[in-house]
């Protein structure tokens, strides 16, 4: 396996502790990992970007320069990105907050409601976590079971918290599961899943 | 099987300064390596050991040169500004011959710069940086595993020449996670017979970088420039990666190295005979490995963060007869593989001849 997986997004929306989870997580299952986090000199607002590269070979190059996957939480990570990743990639797209559609039609993008799905939950501030669950169904790099094994650790004493994080993985999972599975995603390469 | 953990290389810093048994740190916080402060600020005082954030890093600085007189191993760390900020005290610990270590996680520059990750620091560190004649031992991390393990050796090679040392990363290496292994504790610490301990019941010891009469100094610069010439001998390092047939050698150090190991991986499946020699010591510098090398390949390509420093040190070791050139990012944004290859295959589609 190597995937080279950057995920992108506001300052504040979480992006630096999904990137975080899956490098822990992908770690403890044994692979070789980096995890290159950049952001802005803002508290708050900036674009922050986190590459995560899993390999079984010792890894060279800190950053990524041609994801195989990446997560776009927010507009200007979808502009940076899109034109980046590898024929054949992932990408997954905050449809709460991106409204804009991705030209290429040789990757596999799926548009994730995340902010909506974690209102709906009761918390807006777990997008994140929809997120990762959705890139986890389309990019299966580590289970999701590590993650809240990882989780369970950097979240102890914050029971609500863990719960609900969980919940969200969960939700972002088996929404990108179900909708993937429908017939019309998967009529032509480079599907587009709403 | 050793353990491994995840780790950041600016905390790999801070634990291989509580590993190698630093009893004092003084800092001043500054972007990219305010987790190194963050961290001992935890780790240090229940474990008897000193932390103290400083008022700025002159302060820092010259506390660090107390503990360092007081026989304690000291350090400090910051970035490029800071680090400019506190040459005055650095040439005065050379001149004091005081062990210390001096962390600075290069960031863009000159100026206030940014965050991100630079080596334009590299002339400033490698020969000297501040006032007067002196030579700093410069170690040069390239890993999250390389910031721990050369944190700890920082502190060995202090004791052993009396020496300030410089552990010299850059932005992108103190923020990025790999997993490490960590090491056993130091648990015996040097004697420092000559620290200021108090001298009831023996000779007293003096540390300064000082004498009244001007003909008294020359000596004193002498025996720095013998220890320099010991250190030159003794303390080389740098790692090889598919020389043996290659025609053009990559040269860099710290993060960007990384980005050179998979321009070789890309070139060589394509069939381009490339390889990277990376110094670890960037003072004392191998060039006389370097120079071996030229006797084998023509094309060197020197790939930094700025705009062309270490390439002085590489065309002082390959000569001028030799093809030097340089791939380069600067101002604190990273150079990537795929422009490494890219110059690469420039290089070596020009016809012989400069």
């Amino acid at each position: 396996m190597h995937e080279e997986i950057t995920l992108g997004g506001f300052g504040g929306q979480g992006v630096l502790f999904i990137g975080r989870l899956l490098a822990e997580a992908a770690f403890r299952e044994g692979h070789e990992v980096v995890c290159m986090p950049s952001y802005g000199a803002e508290k708050r607002g900036g674009t922050v970007w986190c590459d995560v590269t899993v390999s079984e070979e010792a890894i060279g190059a800190l950053f990524i320069t041609r994801p195989t996957a990446v997560v776009a939480m927010n507009p200007a990570s979808l502009s940076k990105l899109e034109a980046a990743i590898k024929p054949g990639g992932q990408l997954v797209v905050n449809r709460s907050l991106v409204p804009d559609k991705v030209k290429r039609a040789d990757i596999c993008t799926i548009y994730v409601p995340a902010n909506d799905m974690a209102a709906e939950l009761g918390d807006d501030s777990v997008s994140n976590m929809v997120i990762l669950g959705s890139l986890l169904a389309v990019c299966p790099v580590v289970a999701a079971s590590s993650i809240t094994a990882v989780m369970g650790e950097l979240l102890a004493g914050k029971q609500e918290r863990l719960a609900l994080n969980e919940k969200a993985l969960g939700a972002g999972y088996d929404w990108t599961k179900k909708n993937l599975a429908s017939p019309e995603s998967k009529s032509k390469e480079g599907a587009h899943v709403q | 099987m050793t353990e491994k953990t995840l780790m950041a290389g600016n905390i790999a810093i801070a634990e291989g300064a509580i590993l190698a048994g630093c009893q004092a740190y003084f800092g001043y916080p500054i972007t990219p390596q305010n987790e190194i402060l963050e961290h001992l600020s935890k780790r240090m005082p229940g474990d008897g050991r000193v932390f103290l954030q400083t008022e700025s890093e002159l302060a820092a600085i010259n506390m660090v040169y107390g503990a360092a007189a007081a026989g304690c191993r000291a350090m400090t760390s910051t970035s490029s500004p800071g680090f400019s900020l506190e040459q005055e005290g650095i040439s005065y610990m050379a001149g004091a011959e005081l062990p210390a270590v001096i962390v600075n996680v290069m960031r863009g520059g000159p100026g206030l710069g940014n965050i991100g990750g630079a080596q334009g620091d590299y002339f400033q560190s490698t020969r000297g940086g501040g006032h007067g004649d002196y030579r700093l031992i410069n170690l040069a991390p390239a890993s999250v595993q390389e910031m721990m393990d050369f944190t700890m050796l920082a502190f060995e090679l202090a004791d052993k020449y009396r020496n300030p040392v410089v552990v010299l990363a850059d932005g992108f290496l103190g923020q990025v996670m790999e997993p490490i292994v960590r090491r056993p504790p130091v648990t015996e610490l040097p004697d420092k017979p000559w620290a200021i301990t108090g001298a009831r019941g023996r000779a007293k010891n003096v540390i300064n970088s000082f004498e009244m009469n001007p003909a008294d100094f020359p000596p004193r610069v002498r025996l720095l420039f013998q220890k320099y010439e010991a250190i030159c001998q003794n303390e080389v390092r740098f790692e090889s990666l598919e020389l043996s047939d290659a025609t053009l050698v990559i040269v860099a150090y710290g993060s960007v190295s990384r980005s050179a190991v998979t321009a070789v991986k890309m070139a060589r499946r394509e069939g381009i005979p490339v390889g990277l020699f990376r110094p670890t010591t960037v003072y004392p510098f191998p060039y006389k490995a370097l120079t071996e090398l030229a006797r084998h390949a023509d094309n060197f390509l020197v790939a930094e963060l700025s705009f062309g420093q270490l390439i002085d040190d590489v065309r002082l070791a390959v000569g001028h007869d030799k093809r030097v050139a340089l791939v380069n990012r600067y101002g604190g944004v990273p150079l990537h593989a795929d422009e490494i290859l890219a110059a690469i295959k420039e290089m070596i589609s020009q016809p012989v001849g400069r």
